[in-house]
């Protein structure tokens, strides 16, 4: 408008005082909706978790800790926290091990390698539930690929999803298959980002491939490789939908992870206040993790 | 790595740089090997889901296995359309990834654009506070938003669904860093021509800022799409099943013995989004490449 008529400094007064305005305007939708769809639940929960909670008869009975004392009690729980532990340790490393690398092969020339990395980065845009649906099919022990191809081959055949020992790692297997590309893809555009030169000068000094890998590659990769590790950890706790589908927390248990176990206690026996709890548990499982990762990051800041 | 004999090789040189690059094609075999057999393990799956679900019933529990099927037949696919509402699944999937893509984007690139741009109070602390619900995922609140969404009537609602989608940090953050890059002075000369900040944000934000808008909408889709937790959780009718729900529902009544059909529902569920891969990867890839490295 025919602003010239202002003075200056009363211009920019107007203008910042319009601008708070016109700020507040434009985070309100996202301050509302997040207020209303993620705080007040995560407060809610924290809440709730100190609770009995009967949402039919809309009543709430305090129970103080005991949520908790029954979760450190409760056999199945401290199960599938186990099992959490147990496929986040395995999946995460290796599946950002494979996917290092297979980075590394892909930092080479040669024919078709954008075709083949389409390939391995495939199933990260499918359907967890579908593309577990398919595995669970490859698992069949009777007709199922995996044992079929087991027999040709004149190996042992493997229960897989039914053995209260192979269901995890079974569950694993499938895992890493979804997860690879995602990591892999990270570690490529990482390894793209550092200099040729580095590599120039220490071929000079005569450093052989295997040198050069773990003298610049690896240290260079770090701070890539703490992210891939960190996010995938985090993932890797709230794992649910391969479970169900797979094996539904079976057999006897040795799959149940803790979103799982949330979810049954939730949605199926309808104990919110107990659910409250476990979901508290895993939000202290990913806020130490994340900060671990505040410590680590800024480690890395002050090395580089 | 740099590796261009066959590139740079000046041409009286040409046959001996023919020479070089078929040596560099027998040193690089092991390197096929290993990334060839590891690129067949991962299709394998799919292929399997495929022939499955055209191969006529006998062949499908054959031993050995048979890795191209005797015949074609699309019995499993009508079996499979018949058993379930497909396109009802679609059609919701559809709406749910649209509405949490497109209000997710609009909310992030105001949001993004007042991080970014201007100084208000609290910014810092609101900032965080946004970011900091990243560390508490859907898995986490499920419970106590389900019993919230109950009080106000949304449980087996479209509204529902959309909830934890509504807006989206991870869109914030992306859009603020992105619009950060973009030089203030552009933005004042807009002003002084006279335009809206609505207008700036659309006009002269919007489309410097197009390459990361498009990735995070990217993202933001699929992750919506192959969304399977919360719409199990707060879904009931048949009408409202997005796809996830409606392929892990479909699989317990009839999976055990028709591993024809359960394939032909797989193929239904997820063979449009490998094939929109098929031609998009390349943006697929670098949007998760750009969006990764943070």
């Amino acid at each position: 408008m025919a602003s010239i008529r202002h003075s200056a400094g009363a211009l920019l007064g107007r203008a910042h005082r319009r601008h708070y305005l016109q700020a507040y305007l434009f985070i309100s939708p996202v301050i509302v909706l997040f207020t209303l769809f993620r705080i007040w639940p995560s407060l809610q929960t924290l809440y709730f978790s100190f609770f009995k909670v009967e949402l039919l008869k809309g009543r709430l009975t305090y129970v103080g800790l005991q949520n908790f004392i029954d979760l450190a009690q409760d056999e199945i729980f401290r199960r599938a926290i186990a099992n959490t532990l147990i496929y986040a340790l395995t999946i995460v490393p290796l599946s950002a091990f494979l996917a290092m690398i297979l980075a590394v092969l892909f930092s080479e020339h040669f024919h078709l390698r954008e075709l083949f990395k389409a390939v391995y980065f495939a199933p990260m845009v499918t359907s967890t539930v579908a593309a577990a649906v398919v595995w669970w099919w490859l698992y069949n022990p009777q007709f199922g690929l995996f044992n079929s191809v087991l027999r040709v081959l004149h190996l042992p055949e493997q229960p897989w999803l039914l053995s209260s020992r192979m269901a995890l790692p079974s569950v694993i297997i499938f895992s890493i298959w979804k997860t690879l590309g995602y990591n892999m893809v990270i570690y490529i555009a990482a390894l793209q980002a550092i200099p040729a030169m580095f590599y120039e000068a220490a071929t000079i000094d005569g450093a052989g491939p295997f040198q050069r890998f773990v003298r610049i590659t690896l240290p260079l990769l770090a701070p890539t490789t703490t992210f891939i590790l960190i996010y995938n950890t985090i993932f890797a706790f709230q794992v649910f939908d391969q479970v169900l589908v797979l094996t539904g927390g079976g057999p006897a248990f040795s799959t149940n992870v803790v979103v799982l176990e949330l979810y049954t206690q939730a949605f199926q026996r309808y104990r919110f206040g107990y659910a409250s709890a476990e979901a508290m548990v895993l939000f202290l499982f990913i806020l130490g993790v994340t900060v671990l990762q505040y410590f680590y990051s800024r480690r890395f800041e002050v090395a580089y | 790595m740099p590796r261009s004999a066959e590139v740079v090789a000046p041409l009286p040189a040409r046959g001996r740089a023919r020479v070089q690059a078929a040596l560099g094609s027998v040193r690089r075999l092991p390197l096929y090997i290993v990334v060839g057999l590891g690129a067949v393990l991962m299709v394998l799956p799919f292929y399997w889901m495929v022939v499955t679900a055209v191969s006529p019933a006998p062949d499908i529990i054959a031993f050995p296995p048979k890795w191209i099927p005797s015949r074609i037949t699309w019995e499993h696919f009508q079996e499979a359309w018949v058993k379930a509402p497909w396109l009802t699944y679609y059609k919701n999937s559809l709406v749910v990834a649209t509405v949490s893509v497109g209000l997710s984007v609009l909310f992030g690139l105001f949001a993004g654009y007042a991080f970014a741009v201007y100084d208000f109070p609290l910014q810092n602390v609101l900032f965080l506070v946004i970011l900091g619900t990243l560390m508490v995922p859907v898995q986490v609140t499920s419970v106590a938003l389900y019993v919230f969404l109950s009080r106000i009537g949304w449980v087996d609602t479209y509204p529902g669904i959309l909830a934890p989608n509504f807006a989206s940090a991870f869109g914030v953050y992306m859009i603020r860093q992105a619009i950060k890059a973009v030089p203030m002075d552009l933005i004042d000369a807009a002003r002084i021509d006279g335009a809206g900040e609505a207008r700036i944000v659309a006009t002269v934000v919007l489309p410097l800022i197009k390459p990361t808008v498009a990735a995070v909408a990217m993202l933001l889709f699929l992750s919506s799409w192959n969304d399977f937790l919360w719409p199990v959780i707060v879904i009931n009718s048949v009408s409202l099943r997005t796809l996830p729900v409606g392929i892990a529902l479909f699989k317990d009544p009839y999976g055990f013995i028709n591993y024809g059909p359960l394939m032909a529902g797989t193929v239904i569920t997820i063979g449009p989004m490998l094939l929109a891969y098929a031609f998009s990867q390349r943006f697929m890839i670098r949007g998760i490449a750009l969006t990764g490295l943070r």
